[in-house]
């Protein structure tokens, strides 16, 4: 297990190289190669949860170690399924989601490298989580975490193409390659896209929640800081989502416009990250039912 | 007339401008943010404390604040309140204005009139429905609950019955845990028969290399030197055939054994020098009994009478009479005849007679000032102490095995207080007692006796724990056995320690077979667990606690929510909305704009 752990855990390092190499080169061929090393690390992380499913005997996702594990796999399965829509599908111009896919799998690797750092012995599941809602709840919060991931990862790129390039992003990129190749999307709208895919999913995670706790605890909503948490982070993203529809009613000038919806991704993707593992640096975690220990 | 217009226009911008305020989505933006920012502050403010608990944390003027904002309860607080009556305003007047019967829009209605309809059955619960919680203990029912908060008593229409109260367990497990003490690092190791581990950034490893699922110290007899330091040796004792009792006999410990099956004594000598092993050999003394002392300080008066049941004598100057009553070897199976009581407590009880009447009094020979301290007593100026000497015995008979510096081993009979036979022993070999068929063996002999602690195993169910462990390290290596739930076992340069705990979930499950019996007749019956409740009558019971001493009462949840339809409604209707939106939607347009083309 530990030896697959640092299999995976490289293999996804390997891909960030591999991503690098794709964007510098922006090659056909290094395009596929790079996806190619990470389907390998997807592969290698879906054995990682698998096994971990099999040796527990239950859902991967109840301890620290195993949602690691378990976020990371999310992680790369989303990157790659939005890489195989751009290719197949939408034909997005092939240098967007390349850079992306670096930070996708860097994302990954921390979170394997975390979990390499856990205590990886196996837990009996204590009686609230002895629950079918268990894996609902936690599928559709991981997979909207590696949704809203990307739109950080997007956001970051966004914001530094805009300071190297002082708001001639577009031109500068598009001047590079031949754009007969697929519809160009910009970084910013790349991060609306992954929040659009991600937020639903986030809705759903947070009502399979309430249910869940209606079951376990008899109130489908406690004001305990896990779940605060929870709805802060969805009226962050939900003002994300709102904020288009009036910015153009403002004195906001269009061109910072992306930037401040950029920034406000840039904060928002650390708070969900708080809600996942920080929430026990709370003065009021002692409260909570959620968090069991650090 | 005009002016009339003028005002009715005037009125008519005033309600479009508040409209178009109560409609804008700036006005949800600020009310969003508005709700994320009182959220943030109300996990970062510990809530419902009292004022004290208050001014302990945050100071004097902060806590004078936090109770004139309500910050000390923001999410039962006036203003939150008002915030999400606003947020329901907005929402509705939003949707109202933007309602289009369009088949993109249904997204957008159906998430915003979702979310009006959660708030609504939040409303509802908050109004109508009732929240609390009761103990029932296992075997007795309740009619009541008590509200959450205030532990107000609320009856019940119906009773619920606790028919059993089932705790399930985990069986234990235990995790290895290396620590590295300069490095402050702890390293869980996965426990596997024959496998190496390196410690991370240190120069120990640890090798598994035995488990045991349940184990104990054993203590196993070791020899340790052929010096006579602790000379001791296993005697075994027959009847005709088998042996009727065995066990070590200790030269400088516990050197006597008492028989009473067969009123022997054995005993064990061991001598460096001829004349303590020519006097062992040939004479016997007699064993002094045990004496009863009396003292009186105050008068100098001190004396010793052997103990004989049913002395009685005056003390000479006094106007006391005392008689010895009862003796025992071992006080608390003193009903047992004297012979079969091992010598672990012996005491003696007199009647005292005198001026103020019969003061009785035990006197024990361990505890000599016992009685007299935990007892009244008539006389206090009388101190009776019981005095039984550490070689007494009941038996007139006894085996002497004596050992002379590994040159000469004999066995003396003693029958009657005279020596009557003495035979040469041997390790191994069977020696025949006089002519009472009581045969013994000296089955070992060890020079220096010493204990090692063994590790053996008891069962093959996981219970306690043990594994042999190697340390490698810059110290060498050391290989031990480490018990479950035993102190951690450092590595001779203190710097290095494993400690094999229990761990996890001990608790699987706990489960409450409920029966609820309404007008006298059973009509419901349930075992219910965390997670799965049981529901009557409005009411939803949940498991949410148990006794965490006996186990005796089941912790109950009791909740009635008449407006989880319509929360659950909102629910559905907001998940199907904002898959609608992100997930429908797009592909609807792209539709109809190639349609266009």
């Amino acid at each position: 297990m530990d030896f697959m752990l640092n299999i995976t855990f490289y293999a996804f390092i390997f891909g960030v190289i591999a991503y690098v190499i794709r964007e510098v080169s922006r090659s056909v061929a290094t395009r596929y190669i790079a996806l190619g090393v990470m389907s390998g690390a997807l592969i290698l992380n879906t054995t990682l949860v698998l096994m971990r499913w099999f040796e527990a005997g239950h859902a991967p996702m109840s301890d620290k170690f195993e949602s690691f594990v378990f976020f990371a796999w999310s992680i790369a399965l989303v990157y790659i399924i939005m890489e195989l829509v751009t290719i197949f599908i939408v034909r997005i111009h092939s240098s967007r989601l390349g850079i992306i896919g670096a930070l996708q799998c860097a994302l990954s690797a921390l979170f394997l490298y975390f979990a390499i750092n856990t205590d990886s012995t196996i837990k009996e599941l204590p009686p609230a989580l002895q629950s079918n809602w268990l894996v609902t709840h936690v599928i559709n919060y991981f997979i909207s975490y590696a949704a809203l991931s990307i739109s950080f990862s997007a956001a970051i790129i966004y914001l530094i193409y805009r300071a190297i390039f002082h708001g001639k992003t577009q031109e500068v990129v598009m001047s590079k390659d031949n754009s007969n190749l697929g519809k160009d999307m910009t970084f910013d709208k790349l991060a609306y896209i992954s929040v659009s895919i991600g937020f639903p999913f986030l809705t759903i995670g947070l009502i399979t929640g309430s249910i869940w706790a209606k079951g376990a605890w008899g109130t489908y909503w406690g004001w305990d800081p896990k779940e605060i948490w929870s709805l802060i982070n969805w009226l962050i993203y939900l003002t994300y989502l709102h904020l288009p529809l009036i910015l153009p009613k403002t004195k906001i000038s269009k061109s910072f416009r992306p930037v401040l919806l950029s920034i406000i991704l840039l904060v928002a993707f650390p708070t969900v990250i708080f809600t996942f593992m920080g929430l026990h640096k709370l003065p009021t975690a002692g409260t909570s039912d959620h968090i069991y220990a650090d | 007339m005009s002016k009339e217009i003028i005002i009715k226009e005037e009125k008519g911008k005033v309600e479009s401008r508040v409209w178009q305020f109560l409609c804008s989505v700036k006005l949800a933006v600020i009310i969003i943010l508005v709700l994320a920012v009182a959220c943030i502050l109300g996990t970062v403010i510990v809530q419902q404390l009292t004022p004290e608990e208050y001014v302990a944390r945050y100071g004097e003027g902060l806590t004078k604040f936090f109770i004139a904002t309500q910050l000390t309860d923001i999410f039962h607080s006036y203003w939150f309140a008002l915030l999400l009556l606003f947020l329901c305003v907005n929402l509705g007047s939003c949707t109202v204005k933007r309602w289009r019967n369009t088949v993109l829009q249904i997204g957008f209605i159906l998430t915003h009139v979702s979310i009006i309809l959660i708030m609504i059955g939040c409303f509802i619960d908050l109004q109508l429905g009732e929240k609390g919680g009761v103990n029932v203990y296992e075997g007795r029912s309740v009619d009541y609950y008590l509200t959450r908060g205030d532990y107000q008593k609320v009856p019940l229409d119906f009773e619920i019955h606790l028919d059993d109260f089932i705790i399930e367990k985990h069986p234990p497990k235990y995790r290895l845990i290396a620590y590295v003490k300069d490095k402050d690092s702890q390293t869980p190791l996965t426990v596997k028969v024959g496998k190496t581990y390196n410690i991370k950034d240190s120069n120990y490893s640890v090798t598994v290399k035995d488990f045991y699922p349940d184990a104990e110290y054993s203590q196993k007899p070791i020899n340790i030197s052929s010096d006579p330091v602790n000379p001791a040796i296993y005697v075994q004792m027959f009847g005709s055939e088998e042996i009727t009792a065995e066990g070590w006999l200790f030269a400088k410990g516990l050197n006597w054994y008492n028989d009473p099956d067969h009123n022997m004594r054995v005993e064990y000598f061991w001598v460096d020098n001829d004349r303590d092993f020519e006097k062992l050999t040939t004479i016997v003394e007699k064993g002094s009994p045990p004496k009863l002392g009396l003292e009186l300080e105050d008068r100098g008066i001190k004396l010793d009478i052997p103990i004989e049941v049913g002395t009685v004598f005056e003390v000479e100057g006094t106007e006391y009479k005392v008689e010895i009553k009862e003796f025992a070897l071992d006080y608390m199976n003193r009903t047992k005849p004297l012979q079969e009581q091992e010598m672990s407590n012996p005491a003696v009880m007199v009647d005292i007679t005198g001026p103020q009447g019969v003061d009785s009094r035990w006197s024990f020979s361990k505890y000599p000032d016992y009685w007299d301290q935990a007892h009244q007593t008539k006389y206090k100026d009388i101190r009776v102490t019981c005095n039984v000497p550490d070689d007494f015995t009941l038996t007139s008979n006894k085996i002497r095995i004596i050992q002379n510096q590994d040159k000469e081993k004999v066995i003396a009979y003693i029958e009657g207080g005279e020596l009557k036979k003495i035979v040469n022993w041997e390790v191994g070999k069977r020696s025949e007692v006089g002519g009472s068929g009581y045969q013994l063996r000296i089955a070992k002999f060890f020079p220096s006796y010493s204990v090692e602690n063994e590790v053996i195993k008891k069962s093959d169910t996981v219970n306690n724990p043990a594994l042999r462990i190697e340390i490698a390290g810059p110290r060498g290596t050391v290989d031990d056995w480490i018990l479950g739930q035993t102190p951690a076992k450092w590595y001779p340069d203190n710097n290095f320690a494993l400690l094999y705990e229990k761990f996890g979930m001990e608790i699987k499950d706990f489960k409450s077979k409920l029966r609820v019996v309404d007008n006298g007749k059973t009509v419901l019956s349930k075992t219910i667990e965390v997670n799965d409740p049981l529901k009557y009558d409005g009411y939803v019971f949940y498991q949410s606690s148990y006794d965490p001493e006996g186990g005796l009462y089941s912790g109950l949840q009791v909740a009635k929510n008449p407006g989880i339809i319509v929360v659950y409604t909102g629910f559905i209707i907001l998940c199907v909305g904002v898959v609608f939106i992100f997930y429908v939607k797009p592909f609807l347009r792209r539709k109809s704009k190639k349609k266009e083309r």
